[in-house]
């Protein structure tokens, strides 16, 4: 390896936003946002993840212990304990679960840090650094 | 000395999950590394990268990040301390983590507190190997130290 490779870590602390609108349909795509967010957030980057869309599903109590992103891979629902004790956020959009039929108080995994208003993720978005969808 | 297969040193400091192990060094600055039990769950190590030498890291702020095919995350840290120097063996070659934890150190830091201060914290000896053990039982933990 040649010798001007930088193994060293020296990034200003920053905000980013992950928008998770993927969820069981599109398995391969349900693991890499919790990945890239635990490596985020262990460079001291505040990482939040907002699901919305298909994506609620992966908070719903069941789910993503039952698939993974590829087969006979790690299990979705142990990405997202990594990235939580990484020190990763999870946000659920509160306007999206009637569509999913999930009870916000009663079906969602206990990783969920927050039942979240879309101005939440208006608020993240402006005030982060980088957003990023799946 | 071992657990499930899991290598232990009776010498070295673990914190209360044994994720890390510390050592004391003659200048009294620390060295700290992944231990096998963590190692083995983090499976092949890709990519390591440390804090660059000089910043000041608080409890909770990790040493390092670690990359392997299956799991990325921190190297966790539990004092306040100053990185001294990344092991540069291991950060151009991670998969030494899997195969040698306990020499492939990662990173070397000063602890801002005295390092008796600092180790107070962690476990060593009978103690440690107890809940070295206890863990790896519990979890059903056996280690491998071959490149996977």
């Amino acid at each position: 390896m040649s010798a001007d490779v930088d193994h060293y870590l020296d990034n200003d602390e920053k905000t980013v936003v992950i928008v998770m609108t993927s969820g069981p349909s599109t398995p391969q795509r349900c693991a890499t946002p919790f990945y890239l967010g635990a490596i985020m957030a262990s460079m001291d980057v505040e990482v939040h993840v907002f699901f919305t869309m298909e994506g609620v599903r992966l908070m719903q109590r069941g789910v993503a212990e039952s698939f993974a992103a590829m087969e006979d891979g790690k299990k979705i629902i142990d990405f997202i304990r990594d990235a939580k004790r990484a020190g990763v956020t999870l946000h659920v959009c509160q306007p999206a679960l009637p569509g999913y039929k999930i009870d916000e108080d009663n079906d969602l995994i206990e990783e969920v840090d927050h039942v979240s208003r879309a101005s939440v993720l208006a608020d993240l978005v402006l005030r982060s650094d980088n957003v990023i969808t799946f | 000395m071992e657990c499930n297969g899991c290598e232990f040193h009776s010498e070295l400091y673990y914190d209360s999950e044994y994720q890390i192990w510390l050592r004391r060094e003659h200048d009294d600055s620390l060295t700290v590394g992944m231990t096998d039990i963590s190692q083995t769950i983090a499976g092949k190590i890709l990519h390591v990268r440390v804090r660059r030498p000089g910043t000041i890291r608080e409890p909770g702020k990790p040493v390092a990040t670690i990359e392997s095919g299956k799991w990325a995350g921190p190297i966790p840290n539990f004092i306040h301390c100053v990185i001294l120097e990344g092991n540069i063996e291991v950060l151009e070659n991670p998969v030494l983590l899997n195969s040698d934890p306990y020499n492939a150190w990662i990173a070397r830091v000063e602890a801002s507190a005295g390092v008796d201060a600092a180790l107070e914290a962690f476990l060593t000896g009978d103690e440690a190997h107890e809940g070295y053990c206890r863990r790896a039982r519990d979890e059903d933990i056996h280690c491998q130290r071959k490149v996977r």
